[in-house]
């Protein structure tokens, strides 16, 4: 209640969290900061990816999608396509033979029925005679030269022969009656057919006459007398030319011992089939093989067989040139699928890769971003405990400082080192002070405050503050500010702090014996600049994009390099932005744009 | 022109005391308290002419302490302290009723003069009264 008061030093064990949520015990508080922190860490550790990438394997990882792709692609258009293409033309090529296969036996067929019909027709001719006259009507010369020319109207018949029960001839019309003169046929195997059947019809054979013949005979009833007949080969052979079987084709008869009874047009009456397979029982059958297809049927009972014969090229052609069209479009087609594919693929591939990189440089600099806003807090949080320590040791050291005024001079020895210590702690206090303000700058967040401002008194006044500085150095400010200058809203306390920091910069690089020039003006665009050109050093490439970085600084010493980033800073949140380059001297040339207001005067 | 009296607020014990006995040194009549609840009650207990607030006080929002203050001695001025370098800490002190606010680190010419500017403001709004000295209880 005095004046003074008591104060009882209360010593409670504290601790601090970040929040300043004071807590009894330590470890309870340093738990809870942790956990806080943990938190806090995650959800900016979930924000910055780490790039997976390398550039020289992502190379190789885009063109390994390319190839999967196009692969893939292709294999799903090209294999059905090939499949369904070789599965229809198998199917087109099996119908294909089925069809001619029946066409082939329905040939053999319509033939069989031709030679069978034709030689019963002989026989039957024979048998009439034989009905129709005695034997020995028939047995003289000149009747049979007469019946003769009566049944071979169409020349089908060679010769025409009457033989007696003991094989000797009776009479003979035809072309070889010097040859057969006094032969006798009882020993003949024919000859014993027809007198036990009644009638006979011969495989081909050359006889007593040397050619290849046919021979029907058939015997009376009585068996008194067998007539015969030899029929015309050709005429036979014309039978099977005239089937269509296509070239490379054939027809032609065989026994049943595979011995030709006609002649091939090939040249070979080899058959993939024993003729035994044929019997009259078995009706047409159809033998394929890779070069051939068969169609045989039996003729007369079983003795001999007919075989028709086409080649597979020629029933095939047209099937194959279609399919070798078929094919040099398939692959036509395979061409353009791959080349579709890989053009496709490749174009949107390279624009995958092109968003991808856009998305990795994204990254970085939301990483960037975000990095510096964590400076930003951590700075702001740092600068914030710092001030009440500095706080302290300033009022400790002015109080120190104010005890040493009580002090006579003589009574301590060293005074003047307690009172130059003491300054100097004051000093850097102050200096701390600059430093965690320029950081809390650095991070402010709030809005400026805005007013109506005469940007070239800004200027004139901020000159004035630095001439005593700049004329130490020799160095000469001369302004060049556009008249009628229009008033912008803004900020004049920070934008002072911009123009100070700028002019410093300039003259900390002239160093000494130089120049600056201040110039304004409105732009188009609704913006005003104001220009600071110096005589200074300049600002070489690499660095022209460093400066505006916090903590960056070409000056050795005490400055923390926050100007220019806090310059920019407060320049771009009042709407504006700073550009720098070099002028023709070779100094460096500071740009503030700055927003006018549509309407000011 | 005389010293106002002073309650000095912050929850760092070394800078009150210390700052205790650099005012008391040169005639300042002032007291100390580390929490708001302690100078809540101070300030009820005495009419100080000013009170140094530290907006970063541990247990409480000191805003909050603040506007108390204000409305225990509506004619006490509050000069408020704040580790904040921005204007925005600062102002909303000033909404709330502060006179005015000081950024920390400050020294100690600076904030004894602050202290005083306040001091003769009160002193001036009073209707032409003298500052009142220590009285219990008023």
């Amino acid at each position: 209640m005095v004046a003074g008061g008591s104060l009882d030093s209360i010593n409670r064990p504290r601790s601090w969290t970040s929040d300043g949520v004071c807590l009894p015990f330590p470890w309870i508080g340093a738990k809870a900061k942790a956990k806080h922190k943990f938190f806090n860490m995650k959800m900016y550790a979930a924000t910055i990816e780490k790039d997976v990438l390398e550039p020289r394997s992502r190379n190789a990882y885009y063109f390994r999608q390319k190839v999967l792709i196009i692969l893939l692609m292709t294999m799903v258009s090209v294999i059905p396509l090939v499949g369904i293409s070789y599965f229809s033309f198998q199917y087109f090529k099996n119908s294909w033979i089925d069809r001619t296969s029946v066409e082939l036996a329905s040939l053999a067929d319509s033939r069989k029925e031709t030679i069978e019909l034709f030689l019963a027709n002989q026989n039957n001719q024979l048998n009439g005679l034989i009905d129709q006259y005695p034997a020995e009507h028939l047995s003289d010369q000149n009747n049979l030269e007469a019946l003769f020319q009566a049944v071979n109207k169409s020349g089908v018949i060679t010769d025409l022969d009457v033989i007696d029960q003991t094989g000797a001839h009776l009479a003979y019309v035809g072309p070889f009656s010097s040859q057969l003169a006094g032969r006798n046929y009882s020993q003949a195997d024919w000859f014993a057919q027809t007198m036990r059947q009644g009638e006979y019809t011969s495989d081909i054979f050359t006889g007593f006459r040397g050619v290849p013949h046919i021979v029907v005979a058939a015997a009376n009833p009585e068996r008194t007398m067998i007539l015969r007949e030899t029929i015309n080969l050709d005429l036979f052979n014309s039978l099977l030319a005239s089937a269509e079987v296509g070239d490379g084709g054939d027809a032609f008869i065989i026994n049943r011992n595979g011995e030709p009874q006609t002649a091939s047009r090939l040249d070979s009456t080899a058959t993939p089939f024993s003729p035994q397979d044929v019997s009259a029982d078995s009706g047409t059958k159809v033998f394929t093989t890779n070069d051939y297809i068969y169609s045989a049927t039996s003729l007369k009972n079983g003795d001999w067989v007919l075989v028709l014969k086409e080649s597979m090229d020629t029933l095939l052609s047209e099937y194959n040139s279609a399919r070798n069209k078929a094919g040099a479009l398939i692959l036509l087609a395979i061409l353009l699928i791959a080349t579709v594919a890989t053009v496709l693929t490749n174009s949107i591939i390279n624009r995958i890769r092109v968003a991808d990189e856009q998305r990795t440089a994204l990254n970085e600099r939301m990483r960037e971003v975000e990095k510096m806003a964590l400076v930003g807090r951590l700075a702001a949080s740092v600068s914030h405990e710092i001030n009440n320590p500095l706080q302290i040791i300033e009022n400790q050291a002015g109080w120190i400082s104010e005890l040493l005024e009580d002090e006579k001079q003589g009574r301590i020895s060293d005074f003047n080192e307690y009172e130059d210590a003491v300054e100097k702690i004051r000093s850097h206090v102050r200096r701390a002070k600059s430093i965690t303000h320029g950081l809390l700058g650095f991070s402010r967040v709030e809005a400026a405050e805005h007013e109506k401002t005469d940007v070239n008194q800004l200027i004139a006044e901020t000159i004035s503050f630095l001439e005593n500085k700049a004329a130490d150095n020799r160095i000469s400010i001369t302004t060049d500010l556009q008249e009628n200058l229009p008033s912008i809203r803004t900020d004049p306390a920070q934008l002072q702090q911009v123009f100070l920091n700028i002019v410093t910069n300039a003259i900390d690089a002239i160093g000494h014996d130089g120049s600056i020039t201040v110039g304004t003006r409105t732009i188009p665009g609704g913006r005003m600049v104001a220009e600071f050109s110096d005589t200074g050093h300049g600002l070489p490439e690499d660095i022209r994009k460093k400066i505006y970085e916090p903590f960056f600084s070409t000056k050795k010493g005490e400055n923390a390099g926050l100007g220019l980033s806090i310059s920019r800073n407060i320049v771009q949140r009042l709407g504006g932005d700073i550009e720098s380059s070099n002028n023709a001297q070779g100094g460096s040339i500071f740009q503030v744009f700055l927003p006018v207001e549509p309407g000011s005067i | 022109m005389e010293e106002p009296t002073v309650l000095v607020v912050d929850d760092e014990e070394d800078f009150v005391q210390t700052l205790l006995k650099r005012l008391r040194r040169i005639g300042v009549d002032c007291d100390g308290a580390y929490n708001g609840i302690e100078a809540l009650d101070k300030v009820s207990e005495r009419d100080f002419d000013v009170v140094l607030l530290d907006m970063k006080l541990v247990k409480e929002d000191g805003n909050d302490v603040l506007r108390e203050i204000k409305l225990l001695r509506p004619e006490t001025e509050v000069v408020i302290l704040t580790g904040h370098a921005s204007a925005s800490a600062g102002r909303e002190g000033l909404e709330h009723g502060a006179f005015d606010y000081l950024i920390k680190p400050v020294e100690f010419e600076t904030l004894h003069e602050k202290l005083r500017e306040a001091g003769r403001s009160r002193f001036d709004t009073a209707d032409g009264r003298a500052p009142e000295k220590c009285k219990p209880n008023s």
